[in-house]
């Protein structure tokens, strides 16, 4: 029952969340309603029994991918008004694509084999998926997994090598560098001839 | 099994309703009397000269870029902990190649200054 | 876990060795602060000879047998050893001939070095995947330090264009492939190509919804691997990715990258669906004969040297398929040998080509002044007439004229085609090759009976000079004594 409720109030925050990613003026709104749309839709995971797809929504997407989509739009310089230019005018196709996905849904929720697919399989108390994910993911797909840490690092290799730039015109300052000056280096003693006086 | 996150769900509600609640009672009982001029943004006495967002710096991109590929890395972390008992020895050494991989790649981002902020 | 399965992993020591070999590069390119990275390259060479001998090792040990590791998703063949010596020997190359160039252009960063290395280890994954999850992530390895090599040219617009171009593109094509694993992994419910190719069998025979589900997915596999290849009419980047690119990353993604392609539509065609050869055998066909048509006529239309071996690149892997797709007739592989074993040897071939031509590009580019247009070959013999007989020898082979390694190449795939009763396939083949001399046989008329267009520098020496005289010569002794390599290759195809 409890459930049932949860369901609902996490599917109502998702549908508004969505609708206002696209219907929000200032971009970086429509990514914070992202980022409420995911988090909800990982509450919804959880309600499924899926734990991990949970947390990995939660720390992959909500966690670094949206902040690398405010970053992007916080870095690009968009004009809004000639975003908003034209929005009207796609309302057409818009009509026709929803219209069609409005009645694909009907069909399949309507058709008398939608029923028949919800699993009625008894899982086993403390059963856990993310355990069973775990017992296969670091013994028969090891291979796999380690590809996937020299993919990682190449990515790292990457984006330095194609976005780290060293600027010349900085005045920051290094206190390491400053430190190791030494005296030698900044003074330098001359020793003159005393002029005596004729 | 759900009912372990019942207290999440129960601490996500009072969080909510500790931070609406202070905003609604303000608005309920507090003085409200707004006009266009109370309510456009101002500049020290003037008109705004532009809009208040400014660009990022392109820096900001590979920080986030490097923070992303650690946090991917501790995705593979949870399932790992959770299973640590079943998978024994070998997945252990599994992850620490898998974490090593990754402190070469660390140590290269902090030797090569992509963590400095001049 | 006992002692005797730890050891069995050794088998993969050519990629454990590339691995900590690759990553102490990167370490040991931090310490040193030199313009020629004489240290880094030296390393990095020394890497890849440690790799080689130790895949002699397992090559070896392995007494043409064949090991299944890591549960299945590694296989060690013959074939596997064989296409890994080839990757370690272009590779090794292609650093010879790409370091003047990039040295003197400022370009010969660490990172070109790691890169390569990687892109390497992720041909070597790819070249002993007996998984769709292998298969993919050797090849996102791949692709994702190509990308990176053709971006890291980062003030040049053409190839931060050309990189954006090939991301996107490389991401729609790794779409399609997945979408097609997803879907043979839907109705057989395996990603191992040892399982794969049993359950296909008997899918297909038993019911034709299943068939036609199979016939679905491998549509998209093909398109994958047409893709990857750069065939007809999923050819579209090459052009633009080898134009934009520096030409020492051109070098690299025009040949090693083209073994790890043929190894990719062997291990998912031959190893993973041979049930279903009757379908893909006339997708290839279609392929086949595009690419030839498509890249011998727009070659031809091409003033920038480049663009013109890109061009070339396409009607050479449709060439490949012909090999490919002669493999299997009316359900039985007698032919299978000589066909696929005919497609590995055009294809080392044609790697060994490739290899020389954008070397010899390389060579000829000086300080500041590219040589990438038809009319920089002007005049090219009385420049530096060594170089220009190499480009000679490398053009004629291209060509396919006798007695270059690359007649030969193409002789053995017709004559695979002409055995499978393909006759017209055969006729069209020749046919567009006559087209493709054309302009093949322009460079040439250009480098011998022009008059240079600008002052006279002679190229470059040391030792990419010499080893791009090695690689002249190669060619031409495989054109005259070609049995030695093509027994190599259909041993190792008997291996698959």
């Amino acid at each position: 029952m409890l459930e049932t409720i949860v369901f609902y109030a996490f599917a109502a925050i998702l549908l508004g969340a969505a609708l206002r990613v696209i219907t929000a003026r200032n971009p970086v709104h429509a990514a914070l309603a992202l980022v409420l749309a995911f988090f909800t839709a990982a509450g919804i995971w959880l309600l499924l029994r899926a734990e991990f797809l949970a947390i990995t929504l939660l720390l992959v997407y909500v966690g670094a991918v949206m902040v690398l989509f405010l970053f992007v739009v916080m870095m690009l310089d968009v004009n809004l008004e000639r975003l908003r230019e034209g929005f009207w005018k796609n309302l057409p196709m818009a009509v026709v694509v929803g219209g069609i996905m409005a009645f694909e849904l009907v069909a399949m929720l309507a058709s008398r084999h939608f029923g028949s697919a919800t699993s009625t399989r008894v899982v086993p108390a403390g059963y856990s998926n993310t355990r069973e994910l775990g017992r296969v993911l670091y013994t028969q797909y090891v291979y796999a997994f380690e590809i996937a840490a020299v993919i990682l690092l190449v990515a790292i290799i990457a984006a330095i090598a194609l976005t780290l730039r060293r600027r010349k015109d900085t005045k920051a300052l290094d206190p390491a560098l400053q430190l190791a000056a030494r005296r030698e280096e900044r003074v330098r003693l001359v020793s003159m001839p005393a002029e005596t006086e004729r | 099994m759900l009912a372990e996150y019942f207290p999440i769900l129960l601490f996500i509600l009072v969080g909510l309703a500790i931070g609406v609640a202070p905003m609604l009672l303000g608005r309920l009982l507090g003085p409200n009397r707004p006009d266009p001029e109370k309510l456009s943004p101002y500049e020290c006495g003037f008109e705004a000269f532009e809009d208040a967002r400014m660009k990022f710096d392109v820096r900001y991109y590979l920080v986030a870029i490097l923070f992303i590929l650690f946090d991917l890395e501790i995705a593979f972390l949870f399932p790992w902990a959770v299973a640590l008992n079943d998978i024994g020895m070998a997945g252990f050494l599994a992850m620490m190649l898998f974490l090593g991989i990754l402190v070469v790649g660390f140590a290269y981002e902090w030797a090569k200054g992509a963590l400095e902020w001049e | 876990m006992s002692l005797a399965q730890l050891l069995s992993h050794l088998r993969a020591l050519p990629e454990m060795v590339l691995l900590a070999g690759a990553c102490a590069l990167m370490l040991v390119d931090l310490a040193s602060k030199s313009e020629t990275r004489r240290l880094s390259y030296l390393f990095a060479q020394g890497v890849l000879l440690i790799a080689f001998c130790a895949t002699l090792f397992v090559l070896s040990e392995s007494e043409g047998k064949r090991y299944y590791i890591f549960y299945g998703l590694f296989v060690s063949d013959l074939l596997s050893h064989v296409l890994k010596l080839f990757a370690f020997i272009t590779v090794s190359a292609v650093l010879v001939y790409a370091r003047p160039y990039l040295h003197e252009r400022g370009l010969l960063k660490g990172e070109f070095l790691t890169l390569l290395l990687f892109a390497l280890l992720g041909i070597l994954v790819m070249i002993s995947a007996n998984s769709f999850l292998s298969l993919y992530l050797g090849l996102e390895l791949l692709t994702l330090c190509l990308y990176a090599l053709v971006a890291l040219n980062r003030d040049s617009a053409a190839s931060t264009e050309a990189a954006m171009k090939y991301f996107v593109l490389g991401a729609l094509a790794s779409g399609l492939l997945l979408y097609g694993m997803s879907m043979i992994y839907g109705a057989t419910g395996s990603l191992l190509f040892t399982d794969i190719g049993p359950q296909t069998a008997a899918l297909a025979a038993s019911s034709s919804s299943m068939r036609t589900l199979l016939v679905f997915g491998l549509v998209f596999v093909v398109a994958g691997i047409a893709f990857k290849l750069g065939a007809v009419p999923f050819h579209m980047w090459i052009p633009d990715v080898y134009h934009g690119a520096s030409t020492a990353v051109t070098l690299v993604i025009g040949t090693a990258p083209k073994l790890a392609a043929f190894a990719m539509a062997l291990r998912l065609l031959v190893n993973g669906l041979p049930a279903l050869a009757v379908d893909w055998q006339q997708m290839l066909v279609v392929l086949a004969v595009l690419s030839m048509a498509l890249g011998n006529l727009a070659a031809i239309a091409q003033s920038n040297l480049k663009r013109m071996l890109a061009y070339s690149t396409i009607s050479h892997m449709g060439f490949m398929l012909l090999g490919l797709l002669s493999g299997v007739v009316g359900g039985n592989r007698l032919n299978a040998v000589d066909a696929y074993g005919a497609a590995m040897f055009y294809t080392a071939v044609y790697v060994l080509m490739s290899l020389g031509a954008f070397g010899v590009l390389l060579l000829a580019s000086r300080q500041g002044a590219e040589c990438e247009r038809l009319e920089d070959m002007k005049g090219m013999n009385r420049r530096d007439p060594w170089l220009a007989f190499l480009m000679l020898l490398m053009m004629f082979s291209l060509a396919g004229i006798p007695p270059m390694a690359g007649f030969y190449a193409k002789f053995a795939v017709i004559s695979a085609v002409v055995q499978a009763g393909q006759l017209w396939l055969a006729v069209a083949a020749v046919a567009f090759s006559l087209v493709g001399a054309f302009y093949y046989l322009r460079v040439v008329k250009l480098m011998y009976f022009d008059d240079p267009a600008g002052v006279a520098v002679p190229a470059g020496g040391g030792s990419a000079r010499w080893l791009l005289s090695v690689n002249g010569l190669a060619l031409l002794a495989l054109g005259l004594l070609p049995q030695g390599l093509m027994a190599l290759c259909q041993a190792a195809i008997r291996s698959l």
